[in-house]
């Protein structure tokens, strides 16, 4: 056994580092205050590769393996939670599903700009009524003279609003399986396609410098080049995703509870209470030890999790066990972090108010923590 | 044309330091890190590179495990890294690191060699003036900007009032300032290539170099002792509405700020 991460791997997590701490981390407060998209930063880190590291070089990548990505994101996630899940949805969600089931022509025409980081990309799953229950999806395609007929609405689609955004790719269903279920099938909608109307973003709890929209579709029309894979493939498609999407979530989680821990070590060692730093007392060092116990914790999940994926191993449990205890885990450390912080913690001043709010999407977004012990129950 | 960049495997700057009974830094692989200073003549390197062509070499001095320092300088581009690596150059004083950087420097060929300015452990700032004797060529030192043209290689250098402009025939070595550029980061490509770069490892054999001439032995630098510097900020608090705001005013006039 050896749990030694490569030179490549170590390297890509220490540049992660370092640019998470001298670009992201010192305008996380401004992002958050503002709900601005962070162009700057999110093209800065399109320069470097960080929008296609998993990919291969031949389709604009970095050619890293998913473990590389998975810390890449940890260290993304610690400087900023908005900025680590705009990269997270745009190559887990957006750009994946071109790698994996694209034809060679749409990998050259999609695949190539995302993972060279010139477009975003979005992923639309969720409805109004449909999300982790995927039998309630409601957007419909029809298909008239080769052309499909998309008619319907999604909720919550990251980055599918940005100026970068070249468009989204959708769950539809496509008529009804032998066994009566619902057919899903996936079709890629170039932003500016006539009849896909894109909404004003969401006002959110946290994540707020992320690009969050409602999506319609008013009789939104596309050729057939632009289904994704076999009709009726769609449901398997999404779930192959997800899977993989939940190693991610779980690292962007991790990055958030050690940025928790990060602070916390630095305020209880600075405030002083009863003459002596707060860090002097054994209940803040439970604390702090329960925190650090946690992350260490969450973090071989994921490593294991993402080694399992790698190898070609079934990954489901792990990848669930992965995100949902990183994800629980970050809100503990928040919660810890504010509580060490007092009454300075529930100031927007301080950074862990900030971290409190965003950590809770990280237990609902893709998969709430429910539906991640259910996925974890049917495979025991 | 050929650049070399020399660098220096140093502790981070925030790293503990620890000095051994012989009073020499002890140096822990996990805190290692390139020269900070360093990042600003491999950049400055690239940079010219990327205008003239040509070929840049990451050139350093240290232990065996020094590969993966200037594997991160590939990272950020370089095309191939040469490591000198000795037992027997354990304890190398600035002049003694000098002499060896000078021969294989020698040994590589170049046209221009880039330096920083000086090294985030020690700060002694003498090596790169040491190798220019030794090569007997000229250093243009502190450049704060550099031009080169294949012929000649043209620096400004901060004055008190404006800057100085030096100018000579390459080859030469240049060292460089903090404000000559701005690193960048090593691209994901650059990483996931930097591991297919060649790194070539010379000994002092190699070199040519007698083992007697370098290393602690041949050193004229002794370090006698070491001590944590403390500074102590002393702040003056003027309590109460009795002539404070008058002590006030008069240390801001005594300060010459009003």
């Amino acid at each position: 056994m050896d749990f030694s991460l490569s030179d490549e791997q170590e390297m890509i997590r220490d540049m992660c580092r370092e640019f998470a701490e001298e670009e992201i981390k010192p305008r996380a407060e401004e992002l958050d205050r503002t709900g601005a998209f962070p162009y700057y930063i999110v093209r800065k880190m399109a320069n470097l590769g960080l929008l296609g590291l998993p990919f291969p070089e031949e389709y604009g990548g970095a050619g890293a393996d998913f473990l590389s990505y998975c810390l890449a994101l940890e260290e993304i996630g610690r400087g900023d939670a908005s900025v680590g899940i705009t990269m997270e949805a745009h190559t887990s969600l957006g750009a994946t599903p071109f790698y994996l089931f694209g034809t060679e022509e749409q990998k050259q025409q999609y695949l190539v700009p995302l993972a060279r980081g010139e477009q975003l990309w979005a992923f639309g799953l969720t409805e109004p009524n449909a999300g982790s229950d995927s039998a309630g999806t409601e957007t419909r395609a029809v298909k008239s003279n080769g052309v499909w007929h998309i008619n319907g609405a999604k909720n919550f689609i990251t980055n599918a609003g940005t100026d970068m955004t070249g468009g989204v790719t959708i769950t539809a269903v496509t008529g009804r399986q032998s066994d009566g279920h619902k057919q899903i099938t996936n079709f890629i909608v170039p932003q500016g396609t006539p009849g896909y109307l894109i909404g004003n973003p969401y006002h959110k709890m946290g994540w707020k410098a992320s690009d969050t929209r409602p999506l319609s579709f008013e009789d939104c029309q596309v050729p057939d080049a632009n289904r994704l894979g076999d009709e009726g493939d769609g449901f398997r498609q999404f779930m192959s995703i997800l899977n993989a999407g939940r190693i991610a979530i779980a690292a962007l989680s991790v990055g958030l509870a050690q940025a928790c821990l990060d602070e916390s070590l630095k305020y209880s060692r600075e405030r002083q209470q009863f003459g002596r730093p707060i860090a002097a007392f054994q209940t803040i060092q439970f604390k702090l030890a329960d925190m650090a116990t946690e992350i260490e914790l969450a973090r071989n999940m994921y490593y294991k999790a993402a080694w399992l994926h790698m190898e070609g191993r079934p990954y489901t449990r792990e990848a669930s066990m992965a995100k949902l205890f990183a994800s629980e885990t970050a809100k503990r450390c928040a919660d810890q972090a504010v509580q060490i912080h007092g009454g300075y913690g529930f100031m927007d001043e301080y950074p862990v108010s900030r971290f409190w709010r965003n950590v809770k999407v990280h237990e609902i977004g893709e998969g709430t923590s429910e539906v991640q012990r259910i996925l974890i129950y049917k495979n025991l | 044309m050929k650049i070399v960049m020399c660098v220096k495997e140093t502790p981070s700057t925030t790293a503990e330091k620890r000095f051994g009974a012989d009073m020499r830094l002890e140096r822990r692989k996990e805190d290692a890190i390139i020269n900070p200073f360093d990042e600003y003549s491999i950049e400055e390197g690239l940079r010219q590179q990327e205008k003239h062509g040509g070929e840049t070499i990451v050139l350093s001095m240290g232990p065996a495990t020094a590969t993966d320092t200037i594997r991160k300088a590939l990272a950020m581009g370089a095309d191939r890294g040469v490591l000198v690596s000795d037992p027997a150059l354990a304890g190398s004083d600035a002049v003694a690191t000098a002499r060896v950087l000078a021969a294989a420097l020698q040994k590589i060929g170049f046209d221009l060699v880039l330096f920083g300015s000086a090294a985030a452990d020690a700060y002694g700032g003498i090596v790169p003036s040491a190798v220019a004797e030794f090569l007997g060529l000229p250093l243009l030192s502190f450049a704060t900007k550099l031009d080169e043209d294949g012929t000649t290689a043209k620096i400004e250098r901060q004055a008190e009032v404006g800057y100085n402009t030096v100018e000579t025939q390459t080859p030469a070595l240049v060292s460089v300032m903090k404000s000559i550029n701005e690193p960048r980061y090593p691209s994901m490509k650059g990483i996931m290539q930097s591991k297919k770069k060649t790194i070539d490892t010379m000994s002092l054999a190699d070199l040519g170099i007698e083992s007697g001439t370098v290393g602690a032995g041949a050193s004229g630098e002794k370090a006698l002792s070491a001590e944590k510097i403390t500074t102590q900020r002393k702040g003056e608090i003027y309590m109460g509405n009795d002539g404070a705001a008058e002590r006030v005013v008069a240390f801001l006039v005594e300060q010459k700020v009003l």
